[in-house]
């Protein structure tokens, strides 16, 4: 089928041009081959059946992968390790580390990422070493960003990705046996479009707390990917976005119990005003085996415009029998009696939607894990 | 007249197009309480809610003046900065709104209609604490969501709060009294208590008589079938207990 001009002539570019130089350790050979085999996505493909995934094609062909060439603009505390891709170290850490946990196929725009990767760096936190304070990844100099995680066995890490502008952005998880791993994303609203892969391997007893409050953008796409690798593995993720004019979100979420006595939760919710589109894919899938897996999915979504769009799916395949599995979603509008109840308390209509609109999202991250470290507690 | 601070007169109401209220007049004096009383269906709580601008109540004819303000066309946040506040007979749960947030809310709004600062946070949390404390809620409920999780005594001991924060002019109570075990009674009685001055008033909306051996009204009225049929004194209240309602709507 051929593809869109974009399409195409970003294909040809990726495939024709060497790659910037930065990170020469890097195997882009798979990266190529998938590009080359299966290529990108197609205009509407099942998978971007919601997001125009032309429109971040263009972006990408208009933006190109360079900005400054500096250093990443990660803050970290002494006990974690963090190594920019540049240097000869987040070789020696890749090579040691556990294997890639990204499936490419099913991922093209990580390949694409990794053939015009101009920003990375590897985040270690050494076994058992328990740290409190975060890891904070402000802005990277360079539009294709990647941020390779090791947490090794009975580690603990907590990272904080602080609102910051990119074409693309992975971030790439290991979690060793007991290991923890605290992970809080704040997406800025955005004129610019921007995709980005969370993969997530978690190892027998480990445990990942992920949060994430998005604003819009013009496209905004964040695809999740955890997999429960180990028995006894637990994930949490909350999601939390306001979306306002034409802004544009689109979140792919996908929870896999590979192994039994998992446990998972998400909680998402969200609001759309004006003629903004939220979307949330949230997909459960426990393998044959996955026996004692407790899996739960929750989305509750707030309408503020008659033009506004969400779409909100949950997704179950079980293939094991002994499991706990249940999802429920909601679609409704702002609870009148609530805004009356404030309205006569002398508090005007436009500062009680507000408070209510507010209150709707800070119900479902306040609890969340490291909440406090990014000013969202109770 | 009138130096009432309110003075509803032939209020016609309807609700779904149905009537509700249908001539009801009655006059509150500040320093003043009054008790309406009556049977269920009676429009006790169409009042109470049609005072405080609750969407859905259609005012047909007739007219609610609140300290020499035409209530009919201002909107129920307008109506509480005039000073008029409505305890709610089912108060709403807001999760992730905490108590704390709603009042400073509250008390914000009010300040700043009034011409006025906000209170500064420390003096605002100084001020809910001494509220929360007189209504035996302790402070944590100000940080938990808005009645959320509440039980039904502590959803109306927080409107009480509400009220003592707030000072509002007139207070009216749609049954706060229901649902209440003895000792929540007496809290919420000495909450009104507390509140009652020259110059303010409490409506006092209740099915039963027994709120009133705690706080005693100035007046007592009957409501039935839209209207008031009976006005008298605070041994009316107890002539409705001995009696019943049936009485007086022969």
């Amino acid at each position: 089928m051929a593809g869109s001009p974009a399409e195409v002539t970003l294909t040809q570019r990726l495939l024709k041009g060497g790659h910037s130089g930065y990170a020469p350790w890097l195997d882009r050979r798979p990266s190529r081959d998938v590009i080359e085999r299966i290529g990108l996505p197609a205009l509407r493909s099942e998978e971007w059946r919601h997001t125009n995934v032309r429109r971040w094609y263009e972006a990408v062909l208009a933006n190109g992968s360079s900005r400054a060439e500096e250093a990443a603009a990660i803050a970290a505390p002494a006990a974690i390790e963090v190594v920019d891709f540049a240097s000869p170290r987040a070789a020696e850490l890749a090579a040691a580390g556990p294997a890639s946990v990204i499936d490419l196929a099913s991922q093209p725009l990580a390949a694409v990422n990794a053939l015009l990767l101009r920003a990375g760096a590897v985040v270690r936190a050494p076994s058992g070493i328990r740290s409190t304070e975060p890891v904070r990844i402000g802005a990277l100099n360079g539009a294709f960003q990647h941020v390779l995680v090791h947490v090794e066995a009975g580690a603990s890490l907590t990272l904080i990705e602080e609102p910051s502008a990119f074409t693309h952005r992975v971030i790439e998880a290991t979690v060793a046996e007991a290991g923890h791993f605290c992970h809080w994303r704040r997406q800025a609203r955005s004129a610019e479009r921007e995709c980005s892969l969370v993969a997530v391997r978690l190892q027998a007893g480990a445990n990942y707390a992920l949060a994430q409050t998005s604003r819009g953008a013009d496209l905004r796409r964040n695809d999740i990917r955890i997999t429960l690798a180990g028995s006894g593995a637990e994930a949490t993720v909350v999601g939390a976005w306001r979306l306002h004019g034409h802004d544009h979100l689109d979140n792919q979420v996908a929870i896999s119990h590979a192994e039994a006595g998992g446990f998972s939760r998400q909680t998402y919710r969200g609001i759309a005003a004006d003629s903004a589109r939220a979307v949330l894919y949230g997909r459960i899938h426990i393998a044959a085996g996955a026996n004692q897996t407790d899996a739960a999915l929750s989305t509750k979504n707030l309408l503020a415009s008659d033009a506004a769009q969400v779409f909100a799916k949950p997704e179950l395949e079980i293939h094991a029998s002994d499991v706990q599995c249940r999802h429920g979603a909601t679609v409704g509008t702002l609870d009148d009696a609530a805004m009356h109840y404030m309205r006569s308390r002398g508090i005007g209509e436009e500062a009680a939607r507000e408070l209510l609109l507010a209150g709707f999202l800070r119900e479902a991250i306040a609890d969340a894990e490291g909440a406090e470290l990014v000013g969202l507690g109770a | 007249m009138s130096n009432a601070l309110l003075e509803v007169d032939s209020l016609h109401v309807e609700v779904d197009d149905k009537p509700i209220l249908k001539g009801l007049g009655i006059a509150v004096q500040a320093g003043e309480v009054h008790a309406v009383m009556g049977p269920n269906g009676a429009g006790k709580s169409t009042l109470a809610n049609v005072l405080a601008g609750r969407p859905g109540y259609a005012v047909t004819s007739g007219a609610m003046i609140f300290d020499g303000v035409d209530l009919a066309d201002r909107l129920p946040e307008e109506r509480a900065l005039l000073g008029l506040f409505l305890a709610f007979q089912y108060p709403v749960e807001i999760p992730g709104l905490s108590n704390m947030e709603f009042l400073k809310a509250a008390i914000d709004a009010r300040a700043k209609h009034a011409g006025l600062d906000e209170p500064s946070a420390a003096d605002f949390i100084k001020r809910a604490r001494e509220a929360a404390g007189r209504v035996g809620l302790s402070a944590d409920f100000l940080r938990r969501g808005v009645n959320e999780g509440f039980s039904g005594g502590e959803k109306k001991r927080n409107e009480i709060l509400q009220m003592l924060l707030l000072q509002p002019r007139l207070a009216v109570l749609d049954e706060t009294d229901s649902g209440l075990d003895i000792d929540a009674l007496q809290v919420v009685a000495a909450g009104i208590n507390a509140f009652r001055s020259a110059n303010n008033a409490v409506l006092l909306v209740t099915h039963y008589q027994r709120l009133l051996n705690y706080v005693v009204p100035d007046r007592v009225h009957v409501l039935a079938d839209g209207r008031i049929v009976r006005s008298g004194d605070h041994t009316l209240a107890e002539q409705l207990e001995q009696k019943g309602y049936g009485w007086l709507a022969s």
